[in-house]
């Protein structure tokens, strides 16, 4: 006889003592089993499950006595009820696709949230004892959070005892030349150190050794992907050399695939890079005390050492450097407090992006709970339609026990077949979630459909389940067989009770859906009001593009500024361009903020503080189609050897110059005591939003581009005067004027790539893509939530008036309307559905709250959402009632009656 | 009087009484007596042999010559004499119910 693996394998599970005593025995008599079952029409797979359960009752204690013969009943009567239950999905198909495809919808769901809540929330960082990793921020003054700068890493590392060791970062981005085409790439600059910080190690080649961090040495580090795709994954690389920004740097090793740092999620330095170089901080960093704050760093502690514990030493340190290493000028000046932080590094990695997070996860939860009570509906009605068939069991002897395992037997098919089609649909709305958050939660390209992620699937169906199945097998098991046998072959009237039953799953599926659909409406209406601000620009008909010139090519600011000059000329000269000027930042992506002062300011008004800045060049303002509300805008007559000024916006005219006039007052960089020269306030801008639609306006003000000095042009360490935005006005649609940009680039030089083509409307799209993220999706959900709702109150009235055709038949033969019929039926709707308002609003109400830090410029319990929620959901429910409803009035009397 | 065995107890015994056999045939033939109505399963009856032999109802005996099974040598049973005890009773006991139900006319005589 052929032994099939399997039996072998379950033979494997018996006890050793049992395999040696018995041997071949064991498995004659399980192929016998097998051979019987066959010959008996008994699916191989239900044997197998028989057997694998025999085996492991062996070692059950105790039930030797016992076990056997119940064990066998309850086995058989287990498989008996299964085939029950396939032979009634088989004979209701529609009934079995609707309830399959319910829960496929709410567990995939599930399963597609949990796997990236998964990823992102519960597994840890992929590092080498990562619960002892964290990330520490500088901060300057109470309120601003900020990287360390060179020479107060260097203090602070000195001063340190926590650590096993410290490592700095920072993202930067470099041209990589000698390939077919000429790209910006995204580079990170590291610490020697970080790679044994992380924990990590090159998958070939080596990591830089601490001389070359020092010594600032050309050599990089290739990401995976970065390799393989430029590369071709050529082994031979490490010792080759690359060309960035136009130096040539030596290969010395490859990161192993997965390795993507720094990762998404904080705040600064949070773009994975496809090239590391060293961080070899030069002499400007090294003394640019009280500024440059833009290095990331993390640490390694020492085994116990706590995350608070270090926090307070950081704390105490960052007071000591302040008043042991800074300069005295800057403390004198009123340069604020410096304080350190320190954070555990998933925590500043995940920690913005789990209150989404959590929000999907438990929306999604409600849904498997509205699907839930929707098929508990069903399996209700269904088990009254089969009253009779339970009836004769149990006057057959069956007991409550086995009625109740028949119906949970039913709902557990339903339910394990929901899941496997929700597995399957979860990588499908897996896939489509992901490309639109990869780019906003960090680590969620981890999430895949996994062992744990199966499990979860596999629990979310059991509850589901049991959820749907409890409430119809304790109904089916309790009624009494002897009034049902007497019933006539015809449905009964529901009783009060199932009227009851049926009232809670409704009204709760109401109260679930409307606060579904609340968050939903606040989600929507937060996003709408996102939309309407004003960003302070006419996007439309512009296209930005960035160029940055490396210092190889372009050693001087002469260079540089003839380079732009002659760009921007060029591009105005274009067909179709109306106003062509550059910014070294656009609009909702300002990075600069200075210390800032004002010449004798109002009476009662602090004349210094922190303000934004862009420097500009060009018919910048023009081609931004930016308001000029007095004075003028920046032109090119102010050059390097006009007088100094500057525009303002109208936040910093309030606020710096109260009512006064501002044009024409003076202004500097610096604190009150120490500024650097007078610049001349030349005009007021209409206010421009600097950090994204959601953020409030700051203070800012536009500098002349032409005005900075040569030193800085050329030699400042960020490279931030050498890589400007174009920005491109143009009469024709801005789309059509990328390749005459690309060829005016090119004409000047081939070698300089182009990035960052977008137009303006695509960079207030990307400013608000996670408000409508999150409103797209809680908006699904809500409208979801409502379809299973209005099914579910549209099939309970169906039953109902199916129930009481003939109650309704005397009604209108004793001379009721069809007007009152319809009433009645609708009446006793709306009801279920008010009764779900009475819970949902005040659960809504309490639950929104967590909402708040998604919202934008609504409150998290406005009153218009919570309105129009309540609204939307009356109305679909009324539409839900109308069909039972009018077939109710419709109800022939005679015919309702004679049927009997 | 000796206490009720389990059915299946009974039955394994009832196997043993004419001859000794080894497990499957002792599954074979409980199936076949009962017209399919007990299946014994593998564990089960090896768990309820070992039992057997420890309540000292039957034995394990030596492969008699020539009793090949699938290739293997098989190991045998032997009921002792008291388990035969212990299935006559047990017999003797469903008699007697068999006799109340025929007095009670639910059987013809």
């Amino acid at each position: 006889m052929p032994r099939p693996w399997w039996v072998s394998a379950i033979a494997r599970l018996y006890p050793r003592e049992y395999r040696e005593r018995l041997g071949d025995d064991l498995v004659d008599a399980m192929l016998a089993c097998v051979a019987r079952e066959r010959r008996g029409g008994v699916w191989p797979l239900l044997t197998g499950v028989r057997l694998l359960v025999d085996a492991l009752t062996t070692f059950l204690p105790g039930t030797v006595r016992s076990a056997p013969s119940t064990g066998d009943s309850l086995m058989q009567s287990l498989i008996a009820d299964l085939r029950h239950a396939i032979r009634m999905l088989r004979r209701a198909p529609l009934f079995s696709v609707l309830i399959v495809a319910t829960l496929a919808l709410a567990i995939g769901a599930n399963t597609a949230i949990f796997s990236v809540v998964d990823a992102v929330l519960l597994r840890s960082l992929p590092y080498a004892q990562p619960e002892r990793l964290v990330t520490i921020y500088e901060g300057i003054g109470s309120t601003m959070t900020a990287g360390f700068s060179a020479p107060d890493l260097m203090a602070f590392r000195d001063r340190v005892r926590s650590y096993d060791g410290l490592a700095a970062f920072r993202n930067a981005e470099f041209e990589l030349s000698g390939v077919d085409q000429p790209e910006r790439i995204h580079v990170a600059r590291i610490s020697a150190s970080l790679m044994d910080v992380l924990g990590v190690a090159p998958a070939l080649g080596r990591a830089f050794t601490n001389a070359e961090d020092t010594g600032g040495q050309l050599v990089a580090i290739l990401s995976n992907g970065f390799w393989q795709r430029k590369f071709g994954a050529d082994p031979s690389i490490v010792g080759r050399s690359v060309s960035l920004d136009r130096r040539s740097y030596t290969v010395v090793g490859v990161m192993p695939a997965g390795f993507r740092f720094p990762s998404p999620g904080p705040q600064l330095n949070n773009v994975p890079a496809d090239v590391y170089v060293p961080i070899s901080f030069t002499r400007i960093e090294l003394n640019g005390f009280g500024m440059m704050y833009n290095n990331s760093v993390i640490g390694r502690l020492h085994a116990g050492v706590t995350a608070e514990h270090a926090d307070a030493e950081a704390r105490t340190i960052a007071t000591r450097i302040f008043d042991e290493v800074y300069p005295a000028g800057l403390r004198e000046n009123g340069f604020p407090q410096l304080i350190a932080t320190v954070t555990r590094m998933q925590e500043d990695i995940v920690g913005n992006v789990r209150r989404l997070l959590v929000v999907l996860l438990a929306a999604v939860g409600v849904l498997l709970l509205i699907a839930c009570a929707d098929i508990a509906c069903l399996m209700l009605t269904r088990a009254a339609a089969r009253a009779r068939e339970m009836a004769i069991r149990t006057a057959l002897g069956a007991g409550r026990a086995p009625v109740m395992r028949l119906v949970l037997v039913e709902t557990g098919l339903l339910a394990a077949l929901g899941g496997a089609a929700g597995l399957g649909l979860a990588w499908t709305l897996q896939r489509l979630f992901l490309t639109s958050i990869s780019e906003s939660v960090p680590r969620a390209e981890a999430a895949t459909l996994d062992g744990r992620v199966v499990v979860f699937t596999a629990l979310a169906s059991i509850g589901a389940a049991l959820v749907c199945g409890l409430l119809p097998a304790f109904e089916s098991s309790r009624r009494q067989s002897s009034g049902m046998l007497k019933e006539s072959g015809r449905a009964s009237t529901a009783s009060a009770r199932e009227r009851r039953i049926f009232g809670v799953l409704v009204a709760t599926q109401f109260a679930c859906a409307v606060v579904l659909l609340a968050s939903g409406a606040l989600l929507v209406r937060s996003f709408a009001r996102l939309m309407a601000t004003d960003p302070g620009f006419r996007g439309d008909r512009v296209i930005a593009a960035s160029t940055s010139l490396p210092a190889t090519g372009y050693p001087t600011a002469a260079s540089i500024r003839s380079f732009y000059a002659t760009l921007l000329e060029r591009l105005g000269a274009v067909p179709g361009v109306t106003a062509a000027g550059a910014a070294t930042d656009l609009p909702l992506t300002v990075r600069e903020r200075r210390a800032f002062t004002v010449e004798h300011p109002p009476a009662g008004v602090d004349g210094s503080g922190t303000i934004a800045n862009d420097w500009v060049t060009g018919h910048y303002f023009e081609a931004l189609g930016a308001r000029i509300i007095r004075g003028r805008a920046l032109a090119p007559s102010d050059s390097q050897t006009s007088e100094a000024v500057v525009v303002i916006n109208e936040t910093l005219a309030r606020q710096y110059f109260h009512g006064d006039e501002p044009v024409n007052r003076r202004v500097a960089w610096g604190g009150a005591r120490n500024h650097g020269p007078w610049m001349r306030v030349v005009g007021v801008i209409g206010d421009i939003k600097q950090a994204g639609l959601a953020k409030p306006t700051e203070p800012q003000t536009w500098q002349p581009w032409a005005q900075v000095p040569d030193a800085a042009v050329a030699n400042n360490p960020t490279g931030i005067f050498r890589s400007l935005q174009l920005v491109v006005r143009s009469s024709v649609p801005p789309t059509s004027l990328v390749p005459a940009i690309r060829a005016e680039v090119r004409r000047l030089d081939p070698a300089l790539p182009i990035t960052g083509v977008q137009t303006l409307e695509e960079v207030v799209g990307a400013s608000a893509a996670s408000q409508r993220f999150n409103a797209t999706l809680l908006g699904a959900f809500a409208g979801v939530a409502l379809l299973l709702a209005a099914l579910g109150i549209g099939g309970v009235l169906a039953i109902s008036v199916s129930r009481r055709t003939q109650e309704i038949g005397i009604r209108l033969a004793l001379g009721a309307r069809a007007g009152d019929v319809l009433g009645m039926v609708v009446r006793q709707g709306m009801t279920l559905v008010l009764g779900g308002l009475a819970i949902g609003l005040p659960a809504a109400y309490a639950s929104t709250r967590v909402l708040r830090s998604l919202l934008f410029d609504v409150t998290a319990h406005d009153p218009v959402s919570f309105v129009a929620a309540t609204a939307v959901l009356c109305a679909v429910a009324l539409a839900a009632c109308a069909a039972p409803a009018l077939r109710a009035s419709r109800v022939d009397p005679i015919t309702a009656l004679r049927n009997d | 009087m000796n206490a009720p065995i389990p059915a299946h107890w009974f039955q394994i015994l009832l196997s043993l009484a004419d001859e000794d056999r080894h497990g499957l045939r002792i599954m074979n033939d409980v199936l076949e007596r009962t017209n399919g109505q007990m299946k014994l399963w593998p564990g089960m009856l090896y768990r309820n042999l070992a039992k057997l032999a420890v309540d000292g109802l039957v034995v394990e005996i030596e492969t008699p010559a020539g009793a090949e099974s699938g290739g293997g040598r098989p190991r045998f049973y032997r009921i002792t004499p008291a388990g035969r005890r212990a299935c006559a009773a047990e017999a003797v006991r469903m008699a007697g119910f068999v006799e109340a139900a025929r007095r009670k006319r639910l059987l013809k005589a």
